[in-house]
């Protein structure tokens, strides 16, 4: 699993967005930092709550020039459905058959062949700087995954349970 | 209609879970008194000491599979419904694993994950429809799990009794050990070719039934000739003088 400090590997991939087939590379992403997650399927029970979670989030990431990708090893198509079986999704979701990319982040459960539950911030320069894997039963916080881009963003030397809101920049 | 039918058909196939005490029941008395028989009178010269040792191993027998019967049956349901309880206490605590246990059940049957996400979704409006099919699709317990021990402990008892007094009754009825032997050899032989026949054969719907009933046959047969060749190999140490 790649870790802070290293370099995120280049994608081009098929992604659905906005109930259409697209394409996205990293390398068009604009945004300042990015929030890359992988999640192992798409029509399941346990991932929907993070998924809609990172969407009714979505102002706060770009508020923060954050862009937010999900990624998982179902085709284009299947994430254009499944986004509409959810509502609707302001954000991609690239289609990594074959979890090529999910490999080149560490992250691919070779036995199931599918992502694990793992998020990656990168920063301008597309380093990664932060990483996580959560074990498939415990979802992920979109709130935490938030904290930390707006930690990364500040500059400041953050301490633990920093946030924007009450901003100490000595541990 | 319809529904009434399906009804029927599922009370049908809880009733036909019986048929393992019935053939288990016919077969084993059948296989014990015959081998019982077969090696006394290899051992045993006298004829009424060998029947009493058979009426004998019967009641025992009869008694022993009706019980084995009863307490297994009544342990296997308590644990099971122990178990159900318990995963559906989780269950109600974490839907999501059972609805992803269903999910990849369904896929191993030929769902693609999307039509299985659908189908479990739709199942998940009622909590209970969701529990009963996980429990029949994960688990594999259906309410013909949960039969009456009770009953099974009888059935089994009974078949034993019934399946013991096949080659039991030509031995008492004819005087000679040897030819009353091999009657009840034969009727054995007779009888466990017609369960397999019939059970294994027609009920299963096998192409060719006379398989299923030569099969049964091949094994009374092995059991017996066992029997009587180690009755003649211990033979010897009931003739030692004792003291």
């Amino acid at each position: 699993m790649l870790k802070p400090g290293d370099a995120a590997p280049p994608f081009d991939l098929p992604c659905a967005l906005d109930d259409q087939l697209s394409r996205l590379s990293l390398a068009n992403i604009r945004s300042e930092m990015v929030v890359l997650f992988f999640y192992p399927h798409d029509f399941s029970f346990i991932c929907p709550t993070e998924v809609v979670g990172f969407h009714k989030a979505q102002a706060a990431f770009k508020a923060e020039q954050t862009s937010i990708v999900g990624v998982s090893v179902d085709d284009a198509e299947t994430h254009r459905r499944w986004a509409r079986e959810l509502g609707g999704l302001g954000y991609p979701l690239l289609a990594d058959e074959g979890g090529k990319l999910a490999r080149a982040f560490g992250v691919l459960d070779d036995s199931e062949n599918v992502a694990l539950r793992a998020t990656f911030i990168l920063d301008a320069k597309r380093t990664v700087q932060y990483a996580v894997a959560s074990p498939i039963n415990v979802g992920r916080s979109v709130h935490e995954t938030l904290r930390v881009v707006q930690a990364l963003r500040s500059g400041k030397l953050c301490p633990a349970d920093w946030n924007p809101d009450s901003d100490a920049d000595t541990l | 209609m319809a529904a009434l039918k399906t009804e029927e058909k599922r009370r049908t196939f809880e009733r036909l879970a019986n048929i393992r005490e019935i053939v288990f029941g016919v077969q084993d008395g059948v296989l014990t008194t015959a081998g019982v028989l077969a090696g006394l009178s290899g051992a045993v010269e006298v004829r009424s000491q060998v029947i009493l040792a058979a009426l004998a191993s019967t009641v025992a027998g009869a008694l022993s599979m009706g019980a084995g019967a009863y307490l297994g049956a009544h342990a296997e349901s308590a644990v099971l419904r122990s178990e159900l309880e318990r995963v559906r206490r989780e269950s109600q605590e974490q839907p999501y694993v059972i609805q992803e246990s269903l999910i990849e059940a369904l896929g191993k049957e030929g769902l693609n994950r999307e039509a299985a996400y659908r189908v479990v979704k739709l199942m998940s409006e009622s909590p209970d429809v969701l529990y009963t099919t996980a429990e029949e699709k994960l688990y594999g317990l259906t309410g013909a799990n949960f039969g009456n021990p009770m009953i099974e402990g009888l059935l089994m008892g009974v078949a034993f009794l019934v399946g013991a007094l096949v080659p039991l009754l030509p031995f008492m009825l004819i005087a000679s050990v040897h030819a009353g032997l091999i009657a009840g050899i034969a009727t054995t032989a007779m009888v466990l070719f017609a369960v397999g026949y019939i059970f294994e054969g027609r009920f299963s719907g096998e192409r060719r039934p006379a398989l299923a009933g030569l099969r049964f046959l091949a094994i009374a047969l092995g059991a017996a000739i066992i029997g009587y060749v180690i009755g003649l190999l211990i033979a010897p140490i009931g003739t030692v003088p004792v003291g």
